[in-house]
């Protein structure tokens, strides 16, 4: 055997090492997800948590899922995510559309002091604020409503930071022939500029729905009605209020709630892993 | 005199012309700006405000340094100090090492490279509460998944939450299980972008895989690993979600995983003390803001 063929071999047998380790790595990173849609399948899983822990049921039965959903709340919560991620994303991506193109082709006073402050108001987290928030929305009586969830997606730096970088990469001359023909900035915009933009919105949307979907904190402060619940406050008191008893149940929410994200995520996850990436300030 | 009358007729529309402009583009930007003055400027401001009066929410009492005397000198705040910065220092510890290694493992196969990503990535988009919910099991002392694990192995197990001196390492378990993820893709979309006549050159002067990754790659990943670095502390001193699942807001066993969010929520939403909690807001705003001045620094992130 030769220097070049030994050489390949042990290229090969790392290659093998590699993959081995990132499968038992992958295996022990999923464990918990599989672990969780087998105790929701389990029968007997109400009374105790089946132990040794298995990945997969000891007595089969959908009887958990029946339970969660005779309580209805499930159905509640779904709506309520649902409606306020809607509403949020509609606000975020158009607000980040037409903010980020006036940063990217707009000529304007204050325009690279007003870009900072929009960067920088990413650095502001909503923690920082509850309190005011809250007292602000407590006055104008919008408190427990889906407004105050709503209204504050009208701003999204990250938007329009990404939005920005995505039309500086189209050219003006766009606009100009656009201006020739005597169409105004809007025009422009809607007519020319905007059909241009689907991958970035697509972007946007993907962003924008997980991160509303998920949200938590703020929702928690200003929603206190048990019918506005939205899904991540639902599981929150559901768990509290029952610790690691009803482990059947718990489960059987927890998978409920995380398949919506999950088939998003496969279905999309080119996109979302791109524009993750993107987002990550790639040097 | 008629050709200057003329130009100073052009130069006043050129004028007018721009500020219209101007307008247009502010009207282009209105939802942004409504936003940031509405739901940035004037909370920030009002936290500030908050924090020099005794309030609770209706009546209030201006008491200068009082609520900073008063939060600085518990015990209760130092601990939520602890707690924030001893998790975010353990997954940032964890997490940033493992995931590099696994994102250079994954960089380096040519089969199932968008599988790995996937799965790895999956506990990322996951809600934190759901996540948190499955860890209650998975770190259940008797019958949870870790224990079981750590006992086929031959290896002690934990108490994970139910004990107050072992219920930190089992929510660090959680985040570091949360966000390795996110590692694996931004280093992976660096690692990527690392020249490759660089490791061609180094190549031909004869140097192994390892020295690539050592002299070649490390290095290159500086500004990556200060990214990463910075995020994960912005986003680890937020931390209330997971600690709040698992032990309510405050934090229990014996208030052992209260953070500093977890702690505001429970002056402010718990017992209306609200210029106490904004107190505990600005010093929280303060310990953010001089990290993401150092984050601009580092990563000189480009406009």
């Amino acid at each position: 055997m030769n220097l070049a063929q030994s050489q390949q071999a042990n290229r090969r047998v790392a290659h093998i090492v590699i993959y081995v380790f990132l499968f038992v790595c992958a295996l022990l990173v999923i464990a918990p997800f599989v672990w969780m849609v087998s105790i929701s399948f389990d029968r007997m899983a109400n009374i105790q948590v089946p132990f040794p822990p298995s990945f997969i049921p000891d007595l089969f039965s959908i009887f958990n899922y029946e339970l969660v959903f005779e309580n209805g709340r499930i159905f509640r919560a779904y709506l309520n995510s649902g409606l306020v991620t809607f509403g949020s994303v509609i606000l975020q991506v158009s607000a980040a559309l037409l903010g980020g193109y006036a940063f990217s082709k707009g000529r304007f006073k204050g325009k690279k002091l007003l870009f900072l402050v929009v960067l920088a108001t990413m650095m502001v987290p909503i923690e920082a604020r509850l309190i005011p928030l809250y007292s602000m929305f407590n006055r104008v009586g919008l408190l427990d409503t889906f407004w105050p969830v709503i209204l504050p997606s009208i701003l999204y730096g990250l938007g329009v930071f990404l939005t920005k970088q995505f039309f500086d990469q189209i050219p003006d001359s766009l606009r100009e022939a656009a201006s020739i023909d005597g169409a105004s900035e809007f025009r422009t915009f809607f007519q020319v500029y905007a059909p241009l933009a689907g991958p970035i919105t697509a972007t946007l949307i993907i962003l924008s729905f997980m991160g509303n979907w998920n949200e938590f904190v703020w929702p928690l402060v200003v929603l206190n009605s048990e019918q506005l619940q939205t899904i991540p406050l639902f599981l929150a008191s559901f768990s509290l209020e029952n610790g690691t008893a009803l482990a059947g149940m718990t489960m059987a929410l927890a998978t409920i709630s995380v398949v919506p994200i999950i088939i998003v995520f496969v279905c999309l996850q080119r996109y979302i892993i791109q524009s993750i990436a993107l987002s990550g300030l790639k040097e | 005199m008629k050709a200057k009358m003329g130009e100073s007729v052009q130069l006043q529309t050129r004028r007018n012309k721009a500020a219209k402009s101007t307008l247009t583009w502010y009207l282009f930007l209105l939802p942004t700006l409504l936003g940031i003055a509405c739901f940035i400027l004037y909370p920030v401001f009002e936290s500030f405000r908050l924090s020099f009066y005794r309030s609770n929410g209706t009546i209030e009492t201006w008491i200068g340094l009082g609520n900073y005397q008063r939060v600085l000198g518990s015990s209760a705040f130092w601990n939520a100090v602890y707690n924030t910065f001893y998790i975010a220092f353990f997954q940032l510890l964890l997490a940033i090492p493992a995931g590099f290694v696994l994102a250079s493992m994954i960089n380096r196969i040519k089969r199932f490279q968008s599988m790995f990503k996937v799965l790895f990535f999956l506990p990322n988009v996951t809600s934190i509460v759901a996540a948190a919910m499955i860890f209650m099991f998975v770190l259940q002392p008797e019958v949870g998944l870790i224990n079981h694990f750590l006992d086929l192995l031959g290896l002690p197990t934990s108490p994970w939450l139910s004990d107050p001196s072992t219920s930190k390492a089992g929510v660090i378990l959680l985040a570091v299980w949360h966000w390795l993820g996110f590692v694996i893709i931004i280093c992976l979309a660096n690692l990527q972008a690392i020249s490759p006549e660089l490791y061609e050159a180094a190549e031909i002067d004869g140097a192994s895989s390892l020295q690539q990754w050592l002299f070649i790659t490390i290095p290159n990943m500086a500004g990556t690993f200060a990214f990463l670095f910075i995020m994960g502390w912005i986003s680890g001193l937020q931390r209330f979600q997971e600690v709040f699942v698992l032990g309510g807001p405050g934090g229990s066993p014996s208030r052992s995983m209260q953070t500093v969010v977890a702690l505001i929520y429970e002056r402010g939403f718990g017992g209306f003390e609200f210029g106490i909690a904004s107190a505990i807001t600005v010093l929280l705003f303060l310990i953010i803001l001089a990290f993401t001045v150092l984050n601009l620094k580092l990563t000189r992130l480009k406009l």
